[in-house]
């Protein structure tokens, strides 16, 4: 209470004149903020950006100027984040699912065009090879002193293009330019250091590119393939094949019967295909069903466990007795340790290097490398961090049933066993029994008990990326971001979007389930 | 007519005689409580326990560590505290960087989103204006989905946001707590909401009579009272914070930055595997003062548990 007077005087002061120079100052800094911000998006002519910010800025500043608008003085602050932070992403990752996002088909299709063409640049039977002289400019930028190799003209190589270096610039020996005005030959051991950049650099020319081959050569390359982009074609130049846009992000070709792709593809639409594969690909299907039953599994036995363990305890323990209050600290403690915490401990304690469960109760049990083991211990170290909050909501129930209630029934001669299972359950039920959904759907989601415990294994031996006891959650986070393949965007949205729903559902259940009990009452 | 009166009576009596012996409480009849109470607690403390031996024992491994060590050190706090194994070329020892790290990002998070939320849930409860009850839903909804799955679409858009400020993309502590105050809006502002409907709404009203604005309402009457309240759901939004792991793993990415839960699992799970000892000193550390905090609060805790669901 005596802080409460701290902060109403703190408050006294504010809301005055103060608070509205506050206001003023919250208002300067966020819009000079923007101005930055506008700056900054136009240099790298980022327009569309730009006027989004500054529209949005204009908006803010026009709820907080006017005379009126209360609600939406109060709604702003957290709605931008709301829509910046969850309803964009969620929105994105919706739009994810029915495009083909994945590794292979990160690009637009124009960058994938011209990633197409340069990975078809292959050096001729009869090709130009030069001697390479890697060097820096006046700006130090990297290029490449070029001298041909039969013909001993020189040349620069930029990323722009090719032009001729006049023989009186340069000094050649042995073939190779070792000096040129106006550029700084790169050598020593600075050269190799140059690996990865020379890797990369290609010098556009008319009919190909040159590219360097190690340090100290470079070969021109030329086409495989030719693009039409009227027809949006690519053809091979050796035999003609024709690969052709299959409307799915590649370039396919059918030749002697082989299907031909060309890499990279790109990013597109592609309709209800990650949901139909969800459906009908077995290679997808069946680990999903098998994930999805794991997660029902894993999530109803956490909570039937833990809902009758904690209510057996609540009950148990809540006659006041000796010792009780020690008990109840105790019983409580997995709630107030941080879970993360607590789930790498008991990774450690069943851990097949250690086994200290093992050597403590004299058992060979594989904890977390047998898949039923596995599924065993993630059951029961959830039951470990969820009883205490089914004992604590148990507890405090059981106190608010009226003592009248169980009096006038034992006056009118119920037994001990009859009053509970005809009075205390039933109440307590109806209390605890819409914190079971909340819980269900926390432990749907649980992803921290899967990742921070086996991560998902041990694997299920059928080429999955989905381990045996991965869920939902964890084998979407494996689809996006863990698979060894690359990553899978478009698939992970569709079962995010799967999720959703489901979890949608049993929540509007629930929500259903409580209106429907405070219109009984 | 009297004598079934009379014997209806002589049996009710009679029964409730046989009932009241058997519902006295029996003094003296409690061990099978204690036996109750001795195994949960044992299955309850078999890890802490665990934790705690293998702290104060200067062994590696947590087998060989024994319930009662046999020689109590401090070795491995030592340790725990001044290691760089992760990344040597850090100025200051990993763990203290990812013990400040989980006290800035978490609190800052949680102090800023439940101010904002208590903000919303203000306009919630005391304005009647249109889509009201649609926005309330919307919220709901939108948490819902399983919001770090979109965790794509973040990365993405931090990287955008780093081009722009430099200190708010990824790898930094601001642009977490920025995707974190995304979530300030949902349950918290839902629950907020139904305690500030308990709120007689005659404060505020004589308060506006008086020539109060609402924002100073807000500020002089409705704050002060949901101090307590705020509190707890602050320490709520802390303690997610601070358990939440997909997220900060994606956006902070060199050992600097880690939050605890980023950087233990990495402790532990990586090339130091078998190190017990600091990594169970690491955990005694960081689980003190949530904890605490959680005892602390834990009246407050359990009523905003049970509120909702006991009412009735």
């Amino acid at each position: 209470m005596r802080a409460r007077s701290l902060t109403s005087r703190l408050v006294a002061t504010f809301a005055g004149p103060a608070g509205v120079a506050l206001k003023f100052v919250f208002l300067g800094i966020f819009n000079a903020l923007i101005v930055w911000a506008a700056a900054i998006l136009a240099s790298q002519h980022k327009w569309p950006a730009m006027v989004v910010t500054i529209a949005a800025a204009v908006a803010i500043d026009a709820v907080y100027l006017a005379p009126r608008r209360f609600p939406l003085k109060f709604l702003v602050p957290g709605t931008v984040f709301l829509i910046a932070f969850s309803l964009i992403p969620i929105i994105y990752t919706i739009n994810v699912a029915f495009t083909n996002y994945s590794t292979g088909h990160i690009l637009s299709e124009s960058e994938a065009i011209e990633q197409i063409k340069i990975n078809a640049l292959a050096p001729p039977p009869n090709g130009k090879t030069y001697n390479l002289s890697p060097a820096l400019d006046k700006d130090g930028n990297l290029v490449l002193l070029l001298a041909d190799a039969d013909t001993g003209k020189t040349f620069v190589g930029t990323r722009e293009g090719l032009t001729p270096l006049p023989g009186s610039d340069v000094k050649v020996s042995a073939g190779t330019i070792t000096e040129a005005s106006g550029y700084n030959l790169i050598t020593g051991a600075r050269l190799f250091s140059l690996d990865k950049e020379l890797e990369s650099y290609r010098v556009p020319t008319p009919g190909g590119a040159i590219h360097p081959e190690g340090i100290d050569n470079a070969v021109q390359l030329a086409p495989t393939l030719r693009y039409d982009p009227k027809a949006k074609t690519f053809t091979r130049i050796s035999d003609g094949v024709v690969y052709r846009d299959n409307g799915k992000g590649s370039f396919i070709a059918t030749a002697n019967g082989k299907r031909e792709e060309l890499e990279p593809g790109w990013k597109t639409y592609v309709g209800f295909v990650n949901f139909s594969r969800i459906i009908h690909d077995p290679l997808i299907r069946n680990p999903f069903l098998r994930v999805l039953l794991w997660t029902l599994a894993f999530a109803f036995f956490t909570v039937l466990l833990s809902f009758a363990l904690g209510l057996f305890l609540a009950i148990t323990l809540q006659k006041k007795f000796r010792l009780q209050r020690i008990y109840r600290l105790v019983l409580v403690l997995p709630y107030a340790i941080p879970a993360f915490l607590t789930i790498l401990i008991w990774g450690g304690l069943m851990n097949p290097h250690d086994a200290i469960l093992n050597s403590l109760f004299h058992v060979n049990i594989p904890w977390l490398y047998d898949p039923w083991w596995a599924r065993v211990s993630i059951i029961i170290v959830s039951v470990w961090l969820t009883f205490p909050y089914f004992f604590l909501v148990s507890l405090g129930a059981l106190q608010s049933i009226p003592g009248e209630l169980v009096e006038a029934a034992r006056v009118d001669g119920a037994g001990a066993w009859q009053v509970f299972r005809k009075i205390t359950l039933p109440l307590l039920l109806v209390a605890v029994a819409p914190l079971t959904i909340a819980s269900f759907a926390f432990n749907f989601n649980n992803f921290n008990i899967i990742y921070l415990l086996t991560q998902g294994g041990p694997a299920a031996g059928d080429q999955s990326i989905a381990g045996t006891t991965d869920i939902l959650i964890s084998y979407t986070f494996k689809l996006a971001f863990a698979s060894g393949k690359g990553g899978d965007y478009a698939l992970a949205g569709g079962v995010t979007i799967f999720i959703f729903f489901i979890v949608a559902t049993i929540s509007g259940a629930a929500f259903w389930r409580t209106k429907a009990l405070e219109t009984l009452r | 007519m009297t004598t079934i009166e009379q014997s209806e009576l002589a049996v009710t009596t009679a029964l409730t005689k046989r009932r009241r012996r058997d519902w006295r409480p029996k003094h003296g009849s409690n061990w099978w409580r204690h036996v109750v109470g001795i195994l949960a607690a044992a299955f309850v403390l078999l890890p802490i326990i665990y934790i705690f031996s293998a702290a104060f024992n200067k062994i590696p491994t947590l087998a060989d560590a024994r319930v009662v060590p046999r020689k109590v050190t401090l070795h491995n706090f030592h340790q725990i505290l001044t290691t760089k194994q992760l990344d040597p070329t850090l100025p200051t020892p990993h763990f203290l960087a990812w013990y400040a790290n989980s006290i800035i990002i978490p609190a800052v998070a949680a102090i800023f989103s439940v101010f904002m939320g208590a903000l919303a849930a203000y306009a919630f409860s005391r304005f009647r204006f249109k889509g009201r009850r649609l926005g309330m839903m919307a919220l709901l909804l939108i948490q819902m989905f399983p919001a770090f799955l979109s965790v794509v679409a973040i990365y993405l858009i931090l990287l955008n946001v780093g081009d722009v400020f430099h200190f708010a993309g990824l790898n930094t502590r601001v642009g977490l707590i920025l995707v974190y105050l995304g979530g300030a809006m949902g349950v918290n502002t839902w629950l907020m909401k139904g305690f500030f409907d308990t709120i007689p709404s005659e404060l505020d009203e004589s308060a506006r009579v008086d020539g109060a604005t609402p924002t100073q309402v807000f500020w002089g009457v409705i704050l002060p009272l949901a101090t307590p309240v705020l509190a707890v759901i602050a320490l709520i939004s802390y303690i997610g914070a601070l358990n939440e792991f997909i997220i900060a793993s994606t956006v902070l990415q060199t050992t600097d930055k880690y939050t605890l839960i980023v950087g233990l699992q990495q402790f532990i799970s990586g090339q130091y595997a078998r190190e017990w000892g600091p990594f169970a000193a690491g955990v005694l550390l960081t689980a003190i003062a949530p904890t605490a905090l959680f005892f602390a609060l834990q009246r407050f805790i359990v009523e905003g548990l049970t509120g909702g669901a006991v009412k009735g």
